[in-house]
């Protein structure tokens, strides 16, 4: 029972609710006393009782000791007045008579014995026989007179009354015995009475004791231990240490552990969260190995460290921790610029530095090193995260690429001074025997029929090799990117025009008659200068492959964002097999090879001329079926559509009653756009003085020397860049207006003049446009 | 040209490393006439026969193996007192723009290339000569030599 019972009971005891438990820890004892008090109460209530009985039975022997008294006087009284007549005798007689009756009814009223009632019946009866032998006995003595003595009926009646007494005598001895006995059962009845309560009550007393050490046993197993329990969690809690899971009783207390423990769970779920988290964090930190990251406290010692440190450094986290970190920096001077490093930090939350560091073992390298000041809530420093990368083969590449530059640079140098020497070592010797030949051709009246053929063979030979030369330098340049082009809007019309007209005495030569079908057309992207010499180029190899008396057509037309130009001749053509060779250098094809001119390099340098300018060349049979070659090429149109050409008569505005005295400075580098506004300037400003310059550096020289009244600026210069010299000018004479002239079409006009120009001319040059700006320019001056 | 006997008369310097080439323009120049004619091989010794000789005209070859060129047209350039004019015309086998452009901007009043046309060279001699003449006619209180 106590194995299965107890833990059910106390497990009820345990989940009852603390006032319940608080109740019945109170109940218990109390009701343990109220016991004890009812208990004696009820103990002293039966010994009163046994008591009264004692009393009682006293009372009824001394009743009864009265009635046989008072029968006994009374008979004596009787007789001695019989004897005696005397009235006084019978006094007892009397007293008996209203006494007796009195005493017996109380006796009936106290008896409660049974026996002792049947008894006191008798005695009355007895009693009654007495009074009443006594009653006829005076009555005799009425009726006889004096003598009594001899009257037998009295003898008689006294013999009777005498009996009457003895059996009332031995009645009461009964009863009185009996009433002993009653009284000794009563006092014995009496005595355990006491007895038992006195057992009783120490039972009782024991018993009280008892149930309170319980009460109090259960309220230290149920309240007190709990809480003191629950007072150690909370000291465990306290101190984050995990509680135990138990079964929680279902009463405040078990459910403030069971809420504990909840909570010491929740404590720990984010403990370990937490933990991980910087566990991981920790670990992804530790592991990076390109980056040394660690901590810092505020004075600059270590406190953290991780994998790459170690590696980059080669302190391991055991050696750095607690040590500053102006060991990583090298010189004497560590410490001081360390503390300039965190003092930045400090200042801007952040700071970067580039520079040589030193490894445990002295060795250095060229480190990248970022430190953040790191502060907490309140805005104190907490000390510096400081991430450090060796880019010591970042910065020897940087300096191997820097280094590499320096030499393609030095390459690219010694290739132009190569270019310079070889076309000065080649024609230097040619000056001579071109000069010489050429004086001796001069003084051939001197000279013999003979002399003069060899004196015009070495000429002829003299300027083959003079044009071999030119041309391949001209591909060297090309090639070493140092052919200067000057890509401008260009009509083409103007170049092939031109191109035709220096291509007739040639073409005359040999009877050959050139066709240009060349139509309205796009101005085209290029430098105008090296177009002619491509077109040059081809017309010659058209006329030379020709047949006497041939055609040599030219044509031009716009195939989308190009404009494709053909030069057709009705000479043999080209073999299919060798079309492939065309543009190779010193492919001279076998066809004409005998008896023509040429170096051999003419359609390589075209392919590298249009190539350069964007365009592309090609060779193609003639489309119909008269034979001869069809060389094409194709360039890129223009941005914007230009005015027509240069010198073209235009209704200029009438010359303005402007300033004649003007100094305008021109700064320009193509000779044709220079001529043009000399030209320009001397028609309408007669008497405007024009200085020019064809750099950068000479025009603001001229600039800051004649302080001109308007400067003509072209943006694309040889040694610096028009733009330069327009911030120099607005730099130091602000006042000069400047007009810009400009080949990019795109330039918008708002963002030269943020820059200070005073109008920007696009080229070609609209020459009424020029006139107006400079006639508006000095007029504002002047005025 | 204008008084031409004392155009014939102009003294003409001519540098060039390449005897060759200072022998043809020693015979070009005699063919055209002038008298005054100083040729120097060894361009180191430049600014002293310049100063020995004062010419009209120098005419300077620019790609010398000993000495650079254009710090030599410099140096010619400075030689001149302020106002004075004195033509050089340089003589290249570079035909670069670059070349040009930069032998123009130290002060070269005409340049060259070579292999040059002896009748164009005699021209653009003459034209510097007159150009000196002319200079000198305005300034005559100026001794030049």
């Amino acid at each position: 029972m106590d194995s299965v019972t107890s833990p059910v009971i106390a497990c009820w005891w345990a989940n009852r609710p603390l006032a319940t438990k608080g109740l019945v820890v109170v109940a218990v004892p109390l009701l343990i006393f109220l016991g004890s008090v009812a208990a004696l109460y009820a103990i002293s209530r039966m010994e009163a009782r046994a008591e009264q009985d004692v009393r009682l039975t006293i009372a009824i022997q001394n009743d009864v000791n009265e009635v046989h008294a008072l029968l006994a006087e009374a008979s004596s009284g009787v007789r001695g007045y019989l004897l005696t007549s005397e009235p006084r005798f019978l006094e007892p007689y009397k007293r008996a008579e209203t006494l007796v009756p009195q005493v017996t009814a109380r006796l009936r009223g106290a008896i409660r014995d049974d026996e002792a009632a049947t008894r006191l019946a008798r005695i009355e009866t007895l009693a009654g026989q007495k009074r009443e032998g006594l009653a006829l006995l005076l009555a005799a003595r009425a009726r006889t007179g004096a003598d009594v003595v001899g009257d037998p009926a009295i003898a008689a009646g006294l013999a009777a009354n005498k009996q009457v007494l003895d059996a009332v005598r031995d009645e009461i001895e009964a009863m009185q015995e009996r009433e002993r006995e009653l009284l000794a059962a009563r006092q014995d009845r009496l005595d355990g009475v006491r007895r038992n309560g006195l057992i009783a009550t120490g039972l009782l007393t024991l018993v009280g004791l008892v149930g309170s050490l319980f009460a109090v046993f259960l309220f230290s197993s149920g309240i007190v231990r709990r809480v003191q329990r629950l007072e150690s969690d909370a000291v465990l809690l306290a101190q984050g240490e995990a509680l135990e899971t138990r079964n929680a009783e279902g009463d405040e207390i078990g459910s403030l552990a069971g809420r504990m423990v909840e909570a010491s769970r929740l404590l720990r779920a984010r403990e370990r969260a937490l933990r991980e988290g910087e566990e991981r964090f920790r670990l992804v930190i530790e592991g990076v190995r390109d980056y040394g990251i660690f901590a810092l406290d505020p004075d600059g010692k270590v406190v953290s460290w991780n994998t790459g440190a170690q590696r980059i450094k080669g302190w391991t986290g055991e050696e750095a921790l607690g040590r500053h970190f102006s060991m990583f920096y090298p010189g004497d001077d560590a410490h001081k610029r360390s503390m300039r490093n965190l003092a930045d930090a400090v200042r801007d939350g952040r700071t970067e530095d580039e520079g040589w560091r030193v490894r445990k073992d002295g060795s250095r390298f060229w480190a990248n090193v970022v430190i953040t000041a790191l502060h907490d809530e309140t805005g104190a420093l907490r000390g510096f995260s400081k991430v450090t990368r060796d880019i010591t083969e970042r910065r020897r590449a940087q300096e191997a690429l820097e280094l590499a530059r320096q030499e393609a640079e030095q390459a690219s140098a010694a290739k132009s001074l190569f270019l310079s020497r070889m076309s000065h070592e080649l024609r230097t010797p040619l000056n001579a025997i071109l000069g010489f030949a050429q004086l001796l051709e001069l003084e051939r009246s001197h000279a013999g029929q003979a002399d003069h053929a060899s004196i015009q063979q070495i000429l002829r030979a003299g300027r083959h090799l003079l044009a071999l030369i030119d041309e391949v330098l001209d591909i060297a340049r090309i090639e070493a990117g140092k052919l200067g082009l000057s890509i401008m809007p260009t009509s083409l019309e103007t170049i092939v025009t031109e191109a035709v007209g220096l291509s007739l005495p040639e073409a005359e030569s040999r009877h050959i008659t050139i066709v240009s079908e060349a139509g309205k057309l796009s101005p085209v992207a290029v430098d105008p200068r090296r177009l002619l010499q491509v077109l040059l180029n081809l017309l010659s190899n058209a006329i030379k492959y020709n047949h006497h008396g041939g055609t040599v057509t030219v044509m031009a037309h716009d195939v989308g964002e190009r404009v494709r130009v053909e030069v057709i001749d009705s000479g043999i053509g080209i073999e299919p097999e060798q079309a492939g060779q065309l543009f190779q250098p010193f492919t001279r094809l076998a066809a004409g090879a005998a008896r023509t001119e040429g170096t051999g390099l003419g359609l390589s340098l075209s392919r590298a001329l249009v190539e350069a300018m964007d365009g592309e060349i090609g060779y193609m049979p003639r489309a119909d079926t008269q034979g001869g070659a069809c060389f094409w090429f194709e360039l890129p149109l223009a941005q914007t559509p230009t005015s027509p050409g240069p010198l073209t008569p235009r209704a200029v505005p009438a010359a303005p009653a402007g300033p004649r005295e003007a100094t305008i400075l021109l700064v320009e580098d193509n000779l044709a756009n220079a001529q043009l506004i000399e030209a320009v300037v001397a028609r309408h400003l007669p008497q405007a003085r024009l200085i020019s310059a064809m750099q950068a550096r000479i025009g603001l020289d001229l600039a800051l020397r004649h302080r001109p009244d308007l400067v003509l600026l072209d943006l694309h210069l040889p040694d610096k860049d028009g733009d330069w010299v327009l911030a120099e000018l607005q730099a130091s004479l602000p006042e000069i207006p400047v007009i810009l002239l400009t080949a990019d079409a795109i330039a918008a006009q708002g963002e030269w003049a943020a820059h200070g120009a005073s109008a920007v001319l696009t080229k070609p040059i609209d020459v009424p446009a020029l006139m107006v700006a400079m006639n508006t320019m000095l007029q504002e001056r002047t005025a | 040209m204008i008084a031409g006997q004392s155009a014939r008369d102009a003294r003409i310097f001519a540098i060039d490393d390449e005897p060759a080439n200072l022998a043809l323009v020693e015979a070009v120049l005699v063919r055209e006439g002038y008298s005054h004619i100083e040729t120097l091989s060894d361009p180191r010794r430049a600014v002293e026969r310049h100063l020995a000789f004062r010419p009209d005209l120098v005419l300077l070859d620019l790609m010398m193996p000993s000495i650079d060129g254009y710090a030599l047209l410099d140096s010619l350039g400075r030689l001149t007192m302020t106002g004075e004019l004195l033509p050089i015309m340089v003589l290249t086998a570079d035909t670069s723009i670059e070349a040009k452009r930069r032998a123009l901007a130290l002060g070269a009043r005409d340049i060259v290339t070579k292999p040059f046309d002896v009748f164009e060279f005699g021209l653009r001699v003459a034209n510097l000569i007159e150009l000196r003449l002319m200079f000198k006619a305005t300034r005559p209180n100026l001794r030049f030599d």
